[in-house]
Formats: structure tokens, C-alpha cells, sequence
């Protein structure tokens, strides 16, 4: 096991069975080429079915069916544009950015097969705004690139939770503020200048490179019947921070530190579910397995914290209400009132039946899912440790120590 | 005729309450003054839902199927 060391903020990234499986040659295209060939000129209608085979799911935390996705860019009127979003507005994600300094060609691949198929001329990345690296990753790599007769263009994300999501990019493409904004059409079928765009995540656009450069049996080796194929995961716990990827199917004692699972979890980021002390013995790196007992997989990032799970999540909770764009009544109105409920039940002051009211009150009422993330986890965490409100409203904690604080 | 649905475009939405006044039976206001849809718009209320629509001053509200 091989770890290349990310930049200021000390991510290793460990080599994996797939996407980071030539991590060690170097992301050259010359190192990319000879570990993984060329990907030729697929069809839409194979690779439509090679797609429904193996399953494939966006990667930036919804998970929606890709090929599903790229039939209806191509079902719709006009030229399409393709858009890799490496943007990772969410802290704790480091995923894309290690596909972008360690597997660049991986990402532009798979862009330049989407862009192929859609008969598109253009493909835009859309890259941190603050994370130089990435930008620099990408931009290095794309000087090596032979000319496709694909024009790139490298847009830069601001720093902003919500920055990511699909049509605060499409804004942000526009010139306009690189906010949300209502979609009365998916971006597929109306998106950037109006023409249908294929817009998803890094990660997804390296999976489906993976997928036309190996072939379908290939992708198939990996993972499970049900579910093919792997994941990327960046993991916060005691053994620092890591992007890791995992073939689905794998046990969670395999993923996390030696005691993980038998601590709280916080699965899928700040918009997230938690998993209770334990409750990770029986299950694997699994959309399905997870999505029966309510958890999400989100984006593949998994926080282990060292102290109250409930603290924690009131800091997370007081930073997303920061974090809202500020356009839309019920988020800008309703996150922070949220946060505030929580923290008044984490001091044991009450409050618990006024938190679930407001996440009532924030759910599917924004041009975004901001709301609804931040509310999701915020009912999860007082659903899963019910046990520790109640030790909290009598001015306990079981954590006796908590080196987290409230400092987020 | 089918039911149809309101749809609220939040970033336009300034908290005015004129669909609220104008369509009670499916909008209610939250602590904040903002549009709460509480129902479907079935076809005996269309035409109110579609004076809603008009009477919003930001037009931040739609009628879809």
C-alpha cells in the first residue's frame, strides 16, 4: 500500500484496485496511457447498456443513474456541453481532488468519451476556486493532451458549500453569481445556454473512463453483483485523512481505524447520515445495504469524530446555516433558527420538539438541497442518539472529553 | 383534468403573502412570512391558484402539471 500525500492539508491518498491504481507512476499522460491504453470511440447505444450492466451512479452524492442522465442529454434538441465538476464545496471531501493530482487524464477521459458520444465541442471543469493544486493539476494536464478537436475551458468555483451544485455551476458558467438558482429543467435537458449539459462530478466522469478503457468484465471484477464496481472515500478518523478506494461489498472494519465502527459515524459529509456506535459491524460499503437501515453513502465522505457525535453535529449544523447562499426565504430564515434549536438541546436547555419542526420547515423549500442535506442530518443525529439528548437535557454527556469543541 | 402542483421559485421569493391571500386553501405562511404549500392544486381551485400566480409581485410562483 502505496500514499501520496496531498498538498498543504495532508490528505494521503492510497493506492486503490481501479481509478487509483496507477497513482504511483505519476499523473503524466505518458504514465495514464501505458497503465491504462486508450479509450476509443464508443457508441451511445453499447455504452448505454454497459452502463445499465454495471450500474453506474453519479458520484457527487445524490447517485443518480448516469446512463440516465447521459440518454437524456442525447435525447434532447441541441448540441450538447459536457461539465466535469471538480468544484468539492464540502470541506471534509477531498475525493475529487486527489483523482485531479493523481489521476487527471482518468477524469478528462472519461469527459472526452461523454463529449464524443454527445457529439459535444465543448467541455468545461469547473475547479476550486482557492485550491491552486487543482487547478494547476488540471491545467498541466491538459497541456499534454493531443488536440481532440475538444475545446476545454477551466471555470473556477468560489469557496462556498453550495457552490457545487448543479445550477449555482451553470450560474457560475454564465458570468452570473455562482449561487443556486430554481431549475424548472434538469441541466440535461436545459442547462448551459440553454443547450442540454452533461453535468457530474469527477469522480463519475473517471468510473465511466474506467468503464470504456477496461470494459465491462473489468468494471464487473470488482465490487458485487448488485452492486459493481468501487467507491472513493475520504475518511477523517485516527488514522488521519485519506482518500481511499474501496470495491462496494467491503466491510466497514476494513475501511476505518481499528476501533471505527464501534463509535459514532457520520456517513455521506455535513449532509449526511449517522450511524450509531456499532452499527457498522454488520454492514458494507453498500448504496442499497445502507439506504435500508437510512443511511446515505452521499459523496463518500465518512467522519469518525473523537468526542460527542451530538456536539459535533451542532457544529456542523451552526456552520451550514452559515454556509446558506442567502437567496431563499426558508434556508436563509430557517438554518440558523435550526442551528440555534440544536444547540440549545446540546446544552440540555430543550428544545428538540422546536429542531424537528424547523427541519419541517426547511425540507424541499430552496432552489437547493442545502436545506434538506443540513436537515437530514440534523434528524438523524437526534434519531440515532436519542439516548445522549436525553443525558444531555440532564446536563450530562458520555463523552466526557470532547477535543472537538465548538470551534466550526 | 389532473391536479396540478404550485411551485414556490425561492430566490425570488421576498415574503409579499399575496398568494397566501389570494389562495388560503393550499398556502400558508411559515414564522417568517414565507409560502407554505400545503396541498395540490385540484381543478376546482385552478383558477384561483392562477390569479396567485398572476397577483405575485416578484412572480416567483408557478403552476406546473
Amino acid at each position: 500500500m502505496t500514499a501520496r500525500v496531498l498538498g498543504p492539508i495532508g490528505v494521503d491518498v492510497e493506492r486503490g484496485p481501479a481509478l487509483l491504481s496507477a497513482i504511483d507512476a505519476g499523473p503524466s499522460l505518458a504514465a495514464h496511457r501505458s497503465r491504462h491504453g486508450e479509450p476509443g470511440r464508443p457508441q451511445l447505444t453499447p455504452l448505454l447498456a454497459d452502463l445499465e450492466r454495471v450500474g453506474l451512479r453519479g458520484r457527487g452524492g445524490a447517485g443518480f443513474p448516469f446512463g440516465r442522465k447521459l440518454e437524456a442529454t442525447a435525447e434532447a434538441s441541441g448540441r450538447p456541453y459536457v461539465v466535469v465538476n471538480l468544484s468539492e464545496g464540502e470541506p471534509a471531501s477531498c475525493k475529487d481532488a486527489a483523482l485531479a493530482l493523481t489521476a487527471p487524464h482518468l477524469v478528462l477521459d472519461g469527459a472526452v468519451v461523454a463529449a464524443r458520444v454527445l457529439g459535444s465541442r465543448e467541455v468545461h471543469l469547473v475547479v476550486p476556486g482557492t485550491d491552486l493544486q487543482v487547478r494547476a493539476a488540471i491545467e498541466t494536464a491538459l497541456r499534454e493532451r493531443p488536440d481532440e478537436r475538444i475545446g476545454f475551458v477551466v471555470h473556477r468555483a468560489d469557496e462556498a458549500f453550495v457552490a457545487g451544485q448543479a445550477t449555482a455551476v451553470i450560474e457560475l458558467m454564465a458570468g452570473r453569481p455562482n449561487k443556486p438558482v430554481t431549475s424548472w429543467q434538469p441541466a440535461a435537458v436545459r442547462g448551459h445556454r440553454g443547450r442540454p449539459t452533461l453535468l457530474s462530478n469527477g469522480e463519475t466522469f473517471a468510473q465511466l473512463a474506467i468503464l470504456v478503457l477496461h470494459g465491462v468484465d473489468a468494471y464487473l471484477a470488482h465490487g458485487t453483483p448488485e452492486e459493481p464496481g468501487t467507491a472513493l472515500l475520504t475518511i477523517h478518523d485516527d488514522l488521519g485523512r485519506r482518500v481511499v478506494e474501496v470495491p462496494f461489498g467491503t466491510k466497514w472494519e476494513a475501511v476505518l481505524a481499528q476501533d471505527g465502527v464501534d463509535r459514532p459515524v457520520l456517513l455521506g459529509g455535513y449532509h449526511g447520515t449517522w450511524a450509531d456506535a456499532g452499527e457498522l459491524r454488520d454492514l458494507t460499503v453498500s448504496r442499497a445495504g445502507l439506504g435500508a437501515v437510512d443511511l446515505t453513502l452521499g459523496a463518500g465522505v465518512v467522519l469518525v469524530p473523537d468526542g460527542c457525535p451530538l456536539t459535533f453535529a451542532t457544529s456542523i449544523t451552526s456552520y451550514l446555516a452559515g454556509e446558506s447562499a442567502g437567496r431563499c426565504g426558508p434556508c436563509r430564515n430557517g438554518l440558523p433558527e435550526l442551528a440555534r434549536a440544536l444547540e440549545r438541546v446540546t446544552s440540555g436547555i430543550a428544545g428538540l420538539a422546536e429542531t424537528e419542526r424547523l427541519c419541517g420547515l426547511v425540507e424541499r423549500r430552496g432552489a437547493c438541497a442545502h436545506p434538506d442535506g443540513t436537515a437530514r442530518m440534523v434528524r438523524s443525529v437526534l434519531t440515532r442518539f436519542h439516548g445522549e439528548v436525553e443525558r444531555h437535557a440532564r446536563g450530562g454527556c458520555s463523552y466526557r472529553r470532547d477535543r472537538i469543541g465548538r470551534s466550526a | 383534468m389532473k391536479t396540478q402542483r404550485l411551485r414556490v421559485d425561492w430566490p425570488s421569493c421576498q415574503a409579499r403573502g399575496l398568494c397566501y391571500e389570494l389562495l388560503p386553501e393550499v398556502i400558508e405562511l411559515d414564522d417568517w412570512g414565507f409560502p407554505v404549500v400545503t396541498g395540490e392544486v385540484t381543478p376546482e381551485l385552478v383558477s384561483a391558484a392562477r390569479s396567485a400566480v398572476q397577483g405575485c409581485p416578484r412572480m416567483a410562483l408557478r403552476l406546473v402539471k
